[in-house]
């Protein structure tokens, strides 16, 4: 029955079209609305190369997909800077002006008239120009499409995206180039649309501008929430789901003239209903790792490490007229906990971002192993072995406690795309070890028993311990943790406090800011005293503690 | 709980499945008892109003005649679809469905996009295809069997500037929709317009469903035109004359329609306005147009557009064509057949009065008229001979 | 010149319009996060109800507008009654909240369509008179845009800056947990919102009967445009959003003065992107 193949053929499309979007919109949580445009890219390209240049396939699919994610790159450049809400506008633009140039640059698109007679696929002689031929290379091809998405999802990559997606400055604190990420997953959504855009040029041999406007992107994405975001079996539901419905709705016998204003309107109210009965969408978001599948060896977490003195030099950073620090010398040493202490707005977390590349200095320079860190990304100095944790925590609350070590784990393979398509055993393996790693950071700090639940579920001092072990995760030499005991109970501070001990004997370089003046005098070797962003004093915190003038500050 | 969820994720195949079914059910094909004659139509969307007049003109013919015993004594179904305003990928789905569930051979499509992406299938399975809306160059020829009883946009607009040059005009600014059909007429037009000495001062896009076009019209305006020609469709022509005339513009208003609609939005401002249409007019003159106008009020209480005449006469076209084939036997409900009925004597009685004819490009040639707008209806002034 | 002159001011006018709908999409917005699609056929719906009142029942214009206020007012409350909270109390996250918001969007549209035809409303009004500033042309229609969006924002400005509903509304923009916290009913204070946003919303609506003609499908680009200027302006800004709205009407007015028509909404994007490329956060640096 030629009807239902045709609409097995649209719910491939679609489902091309979705598992594309949530890759972008689900996982990564950029919320780009020109996703049509990119199908329509892909379309338009095909069209050109097939009629004009008469290529077989699938060269204009493969051209059109090039092309494609180009234009996905080229969409993803500002939306570097800009996210959120903000996105929406210039993905907007990008989909007003690539269907305004579809419609006005005549010559090459054929203007308001489109392009017809696009000449059908043709496979080992064989036209596929009904839709029982196509069906069978659009389900292969929407297949592929899947793999290539899911491989994306289930991977170390992706679950480096959606940490992306709860906390941008966390995960650039765990090594991760969000820069690139980005770039990376535009490409990737945008080829795989425009994948679905060939598809359909071939299929129905006519393509104008108003197939491929804001309409229809509001239309994928709806199957992605409703399907639900960040897992790709839902978007194959949604697909299918908001394809078939309005279909089966036609069924319904209701007096033509207002008929099919009526079936939309049950289409609209049905969406309402489903989505009230499961509010998350249909489908929750999966887990990338889990814990049962680690292996028993537990690495040592406190294992010995040679770091080395992190300097900051005569640093300098004003926020308009306001001096956050001035004349800043820091020297943090191995083996050593330094505390940094000083009333609020002293400029200590500033001295924090400073060192670890968050914040560029106006003047003064940042210096680890003699290497001078000007102008390095946050992520790049965390693989250099300096990395900060942050005063309010920036957990990746969506994903598991697991997840969140696991993502902080230096150097891995799976952070890469190509390792990921090309060498998926070694990546396998890879992620075998670092689970061991991960249970055993969590053993570390005495969370492994929730290492399945996700980081939104904890108590607020298991919040602390968590941001405590993802720090610990990065393998970082010099770890700078922002107030990280702060709001504890005292027992649990005594729990905990034996984990800095054992990290800075280990010979790692340890800084922390603090309030609790009994933890300083427990835990640091020596603290430093900032004042209006001035270091006024720096020795063990009992001769700091004893200073007349330092009391009169900030002591009493 | 993932029992739950599998059972959700199994709710697509479960409707495909169930959906299989139903359609088994329903499946008709090439059956007698009835001639199926499908339309794809903008039933919801934006132009939905299109749909709304044109399914009610064929609602309305489609009733008469199984009122009179049908057609060979055998009755007529529409089945009406939605491309939802000009959608292509509905309009292939829609086309999928009249073919598979129904068995449609003859389908009365309309716009542009839906009508060019169901063309092949068309050909591929022998579908009578009959346009009643508007025609530009990009329909003509879209398919083996397809039919159009309305003229050519580009004629009609031609016609327009026709006209404009007899009153002297030499400045035309020119308002148009961005689509092919608005396209097709400028292109049209400007060659004949430079030829006879005049020269084309504004040319100004208006997207089809747009309310907001002063930037448009400020720069119509400030070039100064000695006539300003409207090549849009309702409402917008609607809206443009009336925005048009409430800036102070006083120059002669030409377009290429004008209908009720269009006369509720300009209001009085609409009065004096030029427009080139297909010679409508309910008069005792021609009896069945009268007919078909007081039919029309009756039922729908409204009286009706050119857009409904063209597709009641459709359905007549199609009656028609149904008698002529069958007296050839074989199988007949198809569009190879049907075609040849059609040219065997391309001459057909038209609801607009007298006859018209099918050219072999498939546009039937009617009468093509200048109206004036006066007392809020468009009253006819002669008729144009296209050059 | 004479162009330019009158592409400045249509641009203001237009603008005034779209500062309207910012200002009520944004309210709505930037108080309760919740995106507000619907907003699109409720401002439909508001039309139609003047539209009602002034051609079926045979109301002055003012009772039309009033009844178009009332309508719009309702429809918003029961929007977040009905639809919204439950959402919120199943802790729905927003973007299924939004998807919800589109669920209504189609259901309210295609009612309009089904009870009162596809036919464009028109009311009997007296014929826009024509004022004439020079080279420039503007119609009173146009003249009331302006004029309402003065009135409107006056009247908002006072109303969140000199009673306690609007301190709190302002509160909760800025910070919905402290707001909470200190006691305000949020739920009281989403309706408070909603109705106030809609009703605003509905006076641009009834402007655009009175200058158009209503159709059931006019929400689409309402929501559209009242969207972009709220955040080109600054989501959670009420001045941003007014900003928003007149740099849009301006952009698509005075963008087009020596390029074709066809890339209107081509020219007012590029602008957008650029602005927000200088400044991320909106023209008033709204909410992060």
């Amino acid at each position: 029955m030629d009807y239902i193949l045709h609409i097995l053929v649209m719910v491939a499309l679609f489902a091309i079209l979705a598992t594309s979007f949530n890759l972008l919109i689900g996982y990564s949580g950029l919320f780009a609305l020109s996703h049509a445009a990119f199908f329509g890219i892909g379309a338009y390209a095909t069209a050109i190369l097939a009629v004009k240049l008469g290529l077989p396939f699938p060269l204009p699919l493969l051209m059109g997909l090039a092309i494609t994610a180009l234009a996905g790159i080229v969409i993803a450049l500002p939306a570097l800077r800009i996210s959120g809400d903000y996105l929406v506008i210039v993905s907007l633009a990008l989909q007003v002006i690539v269907v305004a140039v579809m419609l006005n640059w005549t010559g090459l698109t054929g203007g308001t008239d489109g392009i017809r007679g696009i000449p059908r696929i043709e496979i080992f002689g064989a036209r596929l120009d009904t839709a029982a031929k196509f069906l069978p290379l659009a389900l292969i091809v929407a297949a592929l499409c899947y793999w290539v998405g899911w491989r994306v999802g289930a991977s170390p990559f992706g679950r480096a995206l959606k940490a992306m997606r709860e906390n941008e400055a966390a995960a650039q604190a765990v090594g991760k180039n969000i820069v690139a990420m980005k770039l990376a997953v535009f490409a990737i959504a945008a080829a795989l649309a425009s994948v679905a855009g060939s598809l359909y040029a071939q299929y129905v041999t006519f393509i104008s501008a108003d197939s491929f406007t804001l309409e229809l992107t509001i239309y994928v994405l709806a199957m992605v929430i409703l399907g639900g975001t960040g897992n790709l079996a839902g978007s194959l539901v949604g697909a299918a789901l908001l394809v078939v419905l309005p279909e089966l709705l036609k069924f319904v016998d209701l007096p033509p003239d207002i008929a099919d204003k009526l079936r939309q309107l049950f289409y609209g109210a049905l969406l309402i209903v489903m989505l009230r009965l499961r509010p998350q969408g249909l489908l929750p978001e999966s887990a990338s790792a889990h814990h049962y599948l680690a292996p028993p060896e537990r690495p040592q977490v406190d294992r010995p490490v040679a770091a080395a003195v992190l300097e900051g030099r005569g640093l300098e950073k004003r926020f308009g007229g306001i001096v956050a620090v001035s004349k800043l010398d820091l020297a943090l040493a191995p083996g050593r906990i330094t505390g940094l202490i000083g009333p609020n707005g002293a400029g200590k977390t500033t001295a924090f971002n400073l060192l670890t590349g968050f914040i560029e200095p106006d003047a003064g320079e940042v210096a680890y192993r003699g290497r001078r860190l000007k102008g390095l990304k946050p992520h790049r100095i965390v693989r250099l072995g300096i990395a900060r944790s942050f005063q309010d925590l920036k957990l990746f609350t969506r994903l598991t406690l697991l997840e969140n070590v696991l993502v902080a784990l230096p150097r891995q393979r799976g952070d890469h795309l190509a390792y990921v398509y090309f060498t998926p055993w070694a990546v396998a393996r890879e992620e075998r070890g670092n689970l061991g790693r991960a249970m055993a950071i969590l053993e570390f700090v005495g969370l492994q028993r929730r290492a399945a639940e996700p980081a939104a579920d904890l108590s607020y001092a298991e919040e602390k311990l968590l941001a405590m072990a993802r720090l610990v995760a990065t393998d970082a030499e010099v770890l700078l943790f922002d107030e990280p005991l702060s709001g504890l109970a005292p027992n649990t501070l005594r729990e905990v406090q034996p984990i800095f001990r054992r990290l800075a004997d280990s010979g790692r370089t340890l800084a922390i800011i603090e309030h609790n003046l009994d933890v300083i005098r427990e835990l640091c070797d020596t603290a430093v005293f900032l004042d209006e962003g001035r270091k006024l004093a720096q020795g063990t915190p009992e001769r700091l503690m004893r200073d007349p003038v330092l009391a009169e500050r900030y002591f009493k | 709980m993932r029992k739950l969820l599998l059972a959700i994720a199994a709710l697509p195949l479960a409707l495909v499945l169930g959906f299989a079914a139903a359609v088994s059910a329903q499946s008709a094909a090439g059956d007698p008892k009835v001639y199926k004659i499908g339309a794809i139509l903008a039933m919801s969307g934006q132009a939905s109003w299109y749909g709304t007049v044109m399914s009610q003109g064929i609602k309305q013919a489609v009733d008469e005649i199984n009122a009179k015993g049908g057609v060979n004594g055998i009755p007529l179904e529409a089945v009406i679809d939605d491309h939802k305003s000009g959608n292509a990928q509905e309009g292939v789905s829609a086309m999928n469905r009249l073919l598979s569930i129904h068995g449609a051979k003859i389908v009365l499509t309309s716009f542009s996009a839906p009508t060019q992406a169901i063309a092949p299938l068309a050909d591929q399975n022998q579908v009578l295809l009959l346009n009643g809306g508007g025609v530009s160059n990009n329909l003509v020829g879209a398919s083996k069997y397809i039919f159009h009883n309305r003229s050519l946009a580009g004629d009609l607009g031609r016609a327009a500037a026709q006209h404009a040059q007899s009153l002297g005009a030499k400045r035309m600014a020119v308002l148009h929709w961005k689509n092919d059909a608005g396209d097709n007429i400028v292109r049209a037009v400007q060659p004949m317009w430079e030829k006879g000495g005049g020269s084309i001062v504004a040319v100004e896009a208006v997207p089809q469903g747009a309310t907001n076009m002063d930037t448009q019209i400020a720069k119509v305006r400030a070039s100064n035109p000695d006539i300003v020609a409207l090549w849009m469709f309702a409402p917008e022509v609607g809206i443009a004359v009336k925005r048009l005339r409430e800036l102070g513009m006083k120059q002669p208003l030409i377009g290429v329609e004008y209908t009720a609609n269009d006369a509720k939005i300009a209001g009085e401002h609409g009065e004096g306005y030029l427009f080139i249409n297909d010679y409508f007019q309910p008069s005792a003159e021609f009896p069945w147009s009268q007919q078909f106008a007081q039919g029309y009020e009756k039922r729908y209480g409204a009286k009706p557009e050119f857009y409904a005449a063209n597709y009641y006469e459709a359905v007549y076209v199609v009656a028609e064509l149904l008698k002529r084939a069958r007296s050839q036997g074989g199988d007949y409900v198809n569009g190879e057949a049907l075609k040849k009925a059609l040219y065997s004597n391309p001459k057909f009685d038209s609801v607009y009065g007298g006859q018209m004819v099918f050219q072999p490009n498939g546009v039937a040639f009617k009468r093509v008229g200048l109206f004036k707008v006066e007392g809020g209806q468009g009253k006819f002034q002669k008729y144009i001979e296209v050059k | 010149m004479d162009l330019v002159l009158q592409l400045l001011v249509n641009g203001l006018v237009n603008g005034s319009h779209y500062a309207l709908l910012g200002l009520s999409f944004g309210l709505i917005f930037g108080t309760t996060r919740i995106t507000h699609f619907a907003y699109g056929p409720l401002y439909a719906l508001s039309a139609y109800a003047c539209w009602w009142a002034v051609a079926k029942l045979g109301l002055p214009l003012i009772a039309g507008f009033a009844a178009g206020i009332a309508a719009g007012a309702a429809a918003g409350v029961l929007s977040y009654a009905l639809l919204y909270r439950p959402f919120e109390r199943a802790g729905s996250p927003p973007l299924v909240i939004l998807i919800a918001s589109l669920g209504l969007f189609i259901v309210v549209e295609n009612a309009i369509g089904i009870v009162f035809g596809t036919d464009t409303k028109v009311v009997p009004s007296p014929p826009a008179s024509l004022f004439l500033l020079g080279p420039t042309a503007v119609t009173s229609v146009q003249l009331a845009q302006v004029g309402a969006l003065a009135a409107i924002a006056l009247g908002l400005w006072l109303f969140l800056s000199r009673t306690r509903f609007g301190r709190a509304v302002r509160a909760q923009t800025d910070n919905p947990e402290m707001a909470t916290i200190v006691g305000i009913d949020t739920v009281r204070l989403s309706m408070l919102v909603f109705a106030l946003g809609s009703a605003i919303a509905a006076v641009p609506a009834c402007l655009i009967l009175v200058k158009d003609g209503a159709t059931a499908y006019m929400g689409f680009l309402a929501v559209f445009m009242g969207f972009v200027a709220v955040v080109v302006g600054g989501i959670g800004s009420l001045r941003g959003a007014v900003a928003g709205g007149y740099a849009l009407g301006l952009v698509e007015s005075l963008g087009l003065w020596k390029i074709p028509s066809e890339w209107q909404s081509t020219i007012a994007f590029v602008v957008l992107f650029l602005v927000l490329l200088f400044r991320p956060q909106g023209l008033f640096a709204g909410r992060q």
